[in-house]
């Protein structure tokens, strides 16, 4: 059977994102926990931004879950880019076991399941899952540079720029929210051994990354004011746990239009969700939330569709996170995707919104089209895949 | 499952398509204009340098253009004037410019052997290589004719 029923607890211990100015400017704007003023944080090239979201959010997660960077056992993370590279970057700066993923937009669900798998088999007490994605990197990689005036088609998505964080723990978090400061998430690395003239230099460029974090839309604290934004800076009120997981299937159903990847996922999903409800044997009913990863607009009318056929009504309440993610003005089409998308939608605004209880018992299904630059052109066309989890409050 | 063939042509039928006229109407106007613009500046320079010979007048003309289509898209206005012109913006000789300007500033951070010169051409290569070809090409009938 490929849905797995966690025997002991795995409690999310916590939740942390970094997004980039258009995400905040979404629809789920609020919520996120640190929003930067512009894409490059003071980089040279947006792979080392995307890298130092990632560093920053697993760091900001750490904190928030009241830990400390040698607590935590494994560290699963993926992101976009060829080979990893921001994600095994952002690792050098933990001295922690590292598992380096990639499902493409899926990734965020696949290190979850095999972090709860870790914890649930008594190999590990805490983990880190993280990804990232960042559309000027992910853009120069699979289409074209930023600036050629190309026109996208209307099936195409806009990649997240953004990297979030969740800790899984065996252990029942702490109802409270750790004050995470600015300080907390750029600071210069203790281990690093430096001379006086390089911390200097060190010292500046912090002052200068802290100006380019938007204050007035963020949740964190700064050295000058305490402040929680809104009500997802409240305390948790639910512990969050998730209790099974579905391992997708790569399915290919002859989809062949690169810029067309809702149409490539979502048979993906369709079959993950179909073996999740028959194994489980519950209906879409049973939850008070349904979460697909970045299917976009069309990918989700598609998935409704195909659910249809199958004699199953998806309930008016199932949300794609991409496709909900940007204002319609935005003119970003079928909406978010990448594997900063679903990540940084359920660890801003779905956890939040878990943990105060507006949801009880949720699913999580995150779709990759599996494709590099090269395939497409050697007439090959577009596998999907899904992986599933579902998660359940429980009150203190 | 639904079928293989059932499912791409649900696809082909469902998927959203591009506003025909909208896009056909704004490449019209944008690629119009960028042309009356290149003729305008081919008019001054007659005017200006009254000795120049057609031929030169044209090759100053492109040039101009050329300076003109790079300059906006190291301001990083081509893109956004491409986003809703399309063709109108990509076909005349400032999209060509385009074409080779944004993969250089996109690759700029690679360095300038690696970065800069070997990717300028990732977009403009096949359109240099099939226009050699075919200048060889007609250039070849023209010799045999003439002979």
């Amino acid at each position: 059977m490929r849905t797995i029923f966690f025997k002991k607890p795995i409690y999310v211990k916590s939740g942390f994102t970094i997004v980039g100015p258009k995400e905040a400017d979404g629809n789920f704007g609020d919520c996120f926990d640190v929003c930067l003023k512009d894409d490059l944080w003071c980089e040279k090239s947006y792979e080392k931004c995307e890298s130092k979201m990632h560093r920053d959010a697993i760091t900001g997660a750490i904190c928030k879950a009241g830990l400390k960077k040698q607590d935590i056992d494994f560290m699963l993370a993926g992101d976009l880019i060829n080979e990893c590279a921001p994600t095994a970057l952002a690792a050098r700066n933990f001295p922690t076991a590292f598992f380096g993923l990639y499902n493409a937009c899926s990734t965020f669900t696949e290190a979850v399941l095999l972090g709860s798998c870790l914890i649930d088999g008594g190999f590990a007490q805490n983990v880190t899952c993280s990804t990232s994605s960042h559309y000027s990197s992910a853009e120069r990689q699979y289409r074209y540079p930023l600036e050629l005036g190309n026109q996208r088609p209307p099936t195409a998505q806009w990649t997240v720029t953004g990297a979030g964080c969740t800790v899984l723990s065996s252990e029942k978090p702490v109802l409270a929210n750790f004050q995470v400061y600015e300080d907390d998430i750029i600071a210069i690395d203790k281990n690093l051994n430096i001379d006086e003239k390089t911390l200097e230099k060190y010292k500046k460029s912090i002052e200068k990354q802290k100006k380019v974090i938007n204050l007035g839309k963020s949740n964190i604290n700064s050295a000058n004011f305490d402040k929680t934004n809104n009500d997802y800076g409240n305390n948790p009120k639910y512990y969050v746990k998730i209790v099974t997981g579905t391992v997708g299937k790569v399915v290919d159903l002859g989809i062949d239009d690169e810029s067309n990847m809702g149409a490539a996922m979502a048979p993906a999903a369709f079959e993950t969700l179909t073996t999740f409800f028959e194994d489980t044997k519950t209906s879409p009913n049973d939850y008070d939330g349904i979460f697909t990863g970045d299917l976009g607009r069309f990918g989700k009318q598609t998935l409704e569709y195909l659910m249809q056929k199958e004699g199953i009504t998806m309930p008016k309440y199932y949300l794609d996170c991409g496709a909900s993610y940007y204002e319609p003005e935005q003119k970003t089409f079928q909406g978010g995707s990448g594997a900063g998308c679903v990540n940084t939608a359920f660890n801003g605004y779905i956890l939040k919104n878990l943990q105060q209880g507006k949801y009880k018992k949720i699913i999580v299904l995150a779709t990759g089209a599996l494709l590099n630059k090269d395939t497409p052109l050697q007439k090959e066309t577009i596998p999907g895949i899904a992986h599933l989890f579902s998660i359940e409050t429980e009150e203190p | 499952m639904i079928e293989r063939e059932e499912y791409q042509q649900y696809i082909k039928k469902n998927s959203p398509k591009s506003p025909m006229v909208r896009t056909l109407v704004a490449a019209f106007i944008v690629g119009g204009v960028i042309c009356c613009i290149g003729e305008a500046i081919g008019d001054v320079l007659k005017v200006i340098f009254k000795a120049m010979t057609e031929k030169d007048v044209a090759i100053w003309e492109s040039c101009i253009m050329i300076f003109l289509g790079s300059l906006l898209t190291a301001l990083g206005l081509y893109d956004k004037i491409g986003h809703f012109a399309g063709a109108g913006s990509i076909v005349p000789i400032t999209g060509f410019a385009n074409s080779i300007v944004s993969p250089a500033m996109e690759f700029n951070r690679e360095g300038v052997f690696f970065g800069v010169c070997a990717k300028m051409f990732v977009i403009a290569g096949p359109i240099i290589v099939f226009g050699t070809v075919a200048s060889f090409l007609v250039g070849l009938i023209g010799w045999f004719t003439t002979l």
